[in-house]
C-alpha cells in the first residue's frame, strides 16, 4: 500500500483539503490577532455560525445561497461582535480576552441550539461538485478538490492585497507597529473594524464550505477552536505565510500521522507545537522580527 | 505576597461554617454537590496560585487533574498498590508533569503561555482517549476511596467523604497561604511583577515558575485523586481543555489572586450550574452572559468585587476620622 503513488496522492490531497479549510479559519483569527492584539477564541463558534446559515439558507435557495449569503451574515454578527463587546475589550490583557470570548463560547453554542436544534444537520453537495475526478491514478471527489482551490484562490487574493495594495500596506504597518501606523495617518481603529468583519467572513465561508463534509452539530466551533489554534501558534501570529505554513504543517502531519502512525497521530501534533514552543516561542514565521 | 485581612477570614468562616452545616443536614443529593463543590474548590485554589499570583494563565490544569485521577486510578487498580501509598504516588506524579510543563512553558507569556499549555493539556487528553490501558473513552471503573477504618471513619459513607474532602481542601487552602509566603511565593511575586528585575538581581526565573507549577499540579493532581474517589469512575472527558477553561472561569467568578475568592466562585459555580439545569437545558448561555458580564465590569470577580466595596468604606472612615480629627487640631494649635 504504502509503495503505490496513488495512495500517497491521494493522502496528500486528503491533507492538503483539511489544510485549506484550516487556512481559512486561522487567516481571520491571526490578522485579527496580529493587528488588534485581539485573541478571538470564538472564531471556531463564528464557523459554526457559518455552517448553520448555509444549512438553512441551502434549505430555502439551494447550496450557493448559502456559500455566498452565509459569510456576509456571519460579517454581520461580526459587526455585532465588534461594537458590543470586542471595541470594548481591546485594551485589556489577554487573559479577560480570552474569558470574554470564552463566555462568547458557551453564550454562541447555546444559541445555536436554541435556533436549530441539537440533532446534526445534513447539507447537499451541489450538482456542480457531485461525483469524482480521475488523475494521477486516483479518483477523488470533486467536491474536496473545489475546497483545495478555494483556499489557494483565497490565500492568492490575501497574498495580493497584503503585499500590493494601499489596504494590504495600511493593514502590514498596523500590525507592525500601530501606534506608528496613527501617527502616519492611517484610522487603525477603522481597519481593525474591516479586517475583523472580514475575518468572520472567512470563517462564516469556512464553515459553509465544511458544512456538506461533516454534518453540522452546534459543537463543530469547538473541535476546530484547537488545531486553529495550533496553525497559528505553529505558524506565528499576524503573518499570512505562517497561516499557511502552519496550515499545510497540521494538515499534513495530521493525515500522514493518521495513516502511518495511528498510535501516535493524536499526541504527534500536540508534540509539534510543543517543540516549537520550546525552540522559537513566537511561532515559525511571526509578523514581528 | 498573600495576606489575610478581617474580610477574607470573616468569609473563610462563614465558608466553612456553610459547608459543615451542609455536610451534617444535607440529604444524600446535597451532599454530593457540596463534594463536588469542594473538590472543584480544590482544582480552583490550584489554579489561583498559577494565575494569579504569577500571572501564569494555565489551560492545562484540567488536565493535571486528571493525570492525578488516572494515576490514581492505574496504580490503585491495576498495579495492586494500597490507596495510600497509590494517592501519594499520583500527587507525585502530577507534581512531576506539573513541573516538566512549567519548566517547558516558563519562556512563554501572555497568549502563547496558554496556548502551551492548552498543548499540554490536549496532548495528555489525546493520550489517554486513545491509549488502551487507559480503557479509552469507556473510562475506568471500580476505583476504590481511601480507607480510613483504622480511625474509626467510613469514606464510602458520602457524609463522611464529604467531612474528608473538607478536611483536605483545609490543608490545601493552608498549605497554598505557605507556597505563597515561603520564600519561593516571594520570588514568584517578584517575578509577576518584574521579570526583567528579577533577572538582573539573579533569579533563575524559569526555575521559580517551573518550582510554583509543579507544586500547583501537585495540588490539582490531588483535586483529581478526590475526584476519581468521589466518582469511583473516571473518563477521559475530565482531561478536556473545557474543563482547564472552566477552572478558570470559577477563578475568575469568583476572583484572581484572592485564595478566599476562587473558593467562592466554586460554591457560586456549582450550585449555578445544578439550579440552572434544572430549569433550562441552555444553562451554559447564562453562564456565558454571567461571565461576560463579570469580566467586562472590570471587578475583580465576585469575591474581588466584595473586597473592593469594603475597602472603599474603610478608606472613607479613615476620610471621615481625619476630617473630624482636623478641626480639633486646629483649636488645640489655637
Amino acid at each position: 500500500m504504502a509503495h503505490d503513488l496513488g495512495f500517497w496522492t491521494l493522502q496528500a490531497l486528503n491533507a492538503l483539503q483539511l489544510s485549506m479549510l484550516l487556512f481559512l479559519l486561522s487567516i481571520g483569527l491571526t490578522v485579527i490577532f496580529g493587528l488588534m492584539h485581539f485573541v478571538n477564541l470564538a472564531h471556531g463558534s463564528l464557523y459554526a455560525l457559518g455552517a448553520y446559515f448555509a444549512a438553512s439558507l441551502a434549505a430555502v435557495g439551494g447550496y450557493w445561497m448559502g456559500f455566498f449569503l452565509a459569510p456576509v451574515a456571519v460579517a454581520g454578527v461580526g459587526v455585532l461582535l465588534y461594537s458590543g463587546l470586542i471595541k470594548r475589550m481591546r485594551k485589556s490583557g489577554p487573559m479577560a480576552q480570552v474569558l470574554v470570548t470564552f463566555g462568547l463560547i458557551f453564550a454562541l453554542l447555546d444559541l445555536t441550539r436554541i435556533f436549530w436544534g441539537d440533532l446534526a444537520l445534513a447539507i447537499e453537495v451541489p450538482a456542480l461538485l457531485e461525483g469524482r475526478l480521475a488523475f494521477l491514478g486516483v479518483e477523488y471527489p470533486t467536491y474536496r478538490l473545489f475546497i483545495i482551490g478555494l483556499g489557494l484562490a483565497i490565500f492568492a487574493a490575501l497574498a495580493f492585497v497584503l503585499s500590493r495594495t494601499q489596504i494590504g500596506a495600511m493593514i502590514r504597518a498596523g500590525v507592525d507597529n500601530d501606534a506608528m501606523a496613527a501617527c502616519l495617518g492611517i484610522n487603525v481603529e477603522r481597519l481593525f473594524f474591516i479586517v475583523f468583519c472580514f475575518g468572520c467572513a472567512l470563517a462564516g465561508l469556512a464553515g459553509a464550505v465544511a458544512a456538506p463534509l461533516l454534518s453540522v452539530t452546534p459543537d463543530m466551533g469547538l473541535q476546530i477552536l484547537i488545531p486553529t489554534l495550533i496553525v497559528i501558534v505553529i505558524g506565528g501570529l499576524g503573518s499570512l505565510k505562517g497561516a499557511i505554513a502552519g496550515s499545510l504543517i497540521y494538515g499534513f502531519v495530521q493525515t500522514f500521522g493518521a495513516v502511518l502512525a495511528p498510535q501516535l497521530a493524536s499526541v504527534l501534533i500536540y508534540a509539534l507545537l510543543a517543540a516549537v514552543l520550546v525552540i522559537k516561542p513566537v511561532g515559525l514565521f511571526p509578523a514581528k522580527g | 505576597m498573600f495576606r489575610h485581612n478581617s474580610l477574607r477570614y470573616a468569609v473563610l468562616i462563614l465558608l466553612a461554617v456553610a459547608a459543615l452545616f451542609q455536610a451534617f443536614t444535607a440529604e444524600y443529593f446535597g451532599l454530593e454537590i457540596l463534594t463536588e463543590i469542594l473538590v472543584l474548590a480544590i482544582l480552583v485554589l490550584a489554579l489561583d496560585i498559577v494565575a494569579g499570583f504569577a500571572g501564569m494563565v494555565s489551560l492545562c490544569h484540567g488536565a493535571l487533574m486528571g493525570v492525578g485521577a488516572y494515576a490514581y486510578a492505574l496504580l490503585s487498580t491495576k498495579a495492586g498498590v494500597a490507596p495510600p501509598v497509590a494517592m501519594a504516588g499520583a500527587v507525585a506524579l502530577t507534581g512531576v508533569a506539573g513541573w516538566v510543563i512549567g519548566a517547558v512553558c516558563s519562556r512563554s507569556h501572555g497568549i502563547y503561555f496558554i496556548m502551551a499549555t492548552l498543548a499540554f493539556g490536549q496532548m495528555a487528553y489525546s493520550y489517554v482517549f486513545e491509549a488502551p490501558v487507559f480503557g479509552g473513552d469507556d473510562g475506568l471503573g471500580g476505583i476504590e476511596r481511601l480507607d480510613l477504618s483504622l480511625i474509626g471513619l467510613d469514606l464510602n459513607d458520602s457524609r463522611t467523604f464529604a467531612v474528608f474532602c473538607l478536611a483536605v481542601l483545609g490543608a490545601v487552602y493552608g498549605a497554598s497561604v505557605l507556597i505563597l509566603r515561603s520564600g519561593l511565593g516571594r520570588s514568584l511575586s517578584g517575578v509577576m511583577h518584574n521579570e526583567q528585575r528579577m533577572r538582573a538581581l539573579g533569579l533563575t526565573v524559569w526555575r521559580v515558575k517551573a518550582d510554583v507549577f509543579g507544586l500547583s499540579g501537585m495540588i490539582a493532581g490531588l483535586a483529581g485523586v478526590l475526584a476519581a474517589q468521589h466518582i469511583m469512575f473516571i473518563s477521559p472527558g475530565l482531561l478536556s481543555w473545557t474543563v482547564s477553561g472552566e477552572a478558570l472561569v470559577v477563578v475568575i467568578l469568583g476572583g484572581l489572586g484572592t485564595l478566599v475568592g476562587p473558593l467562592v466562585g466554586a460554591a457560586a459555580f456549582v450550585v449555578l450550574k445544578h439550579e440552572l439545569s434544572a430549569v433550562t437545558t441552555y444553562w451554559h448561555l447564562v453562564v456565558g452572559v454571567i461571565l461576560i458580564a463579570v469580566v467586562m465590569s472590570r471587578a475583580n470577580g465576585i469575591f474581588g468585587w466584595i473586597e473592593a466595596r469594603w475597602g472603599a468604606r474603610i478608606d472613607r472612615r479613615v476620610a471621615d476620622a481625619t476630617r473630624k480629627q482636623q478641626p480639633g487640631e486646629v483649636v488645640n494649635d489655637a
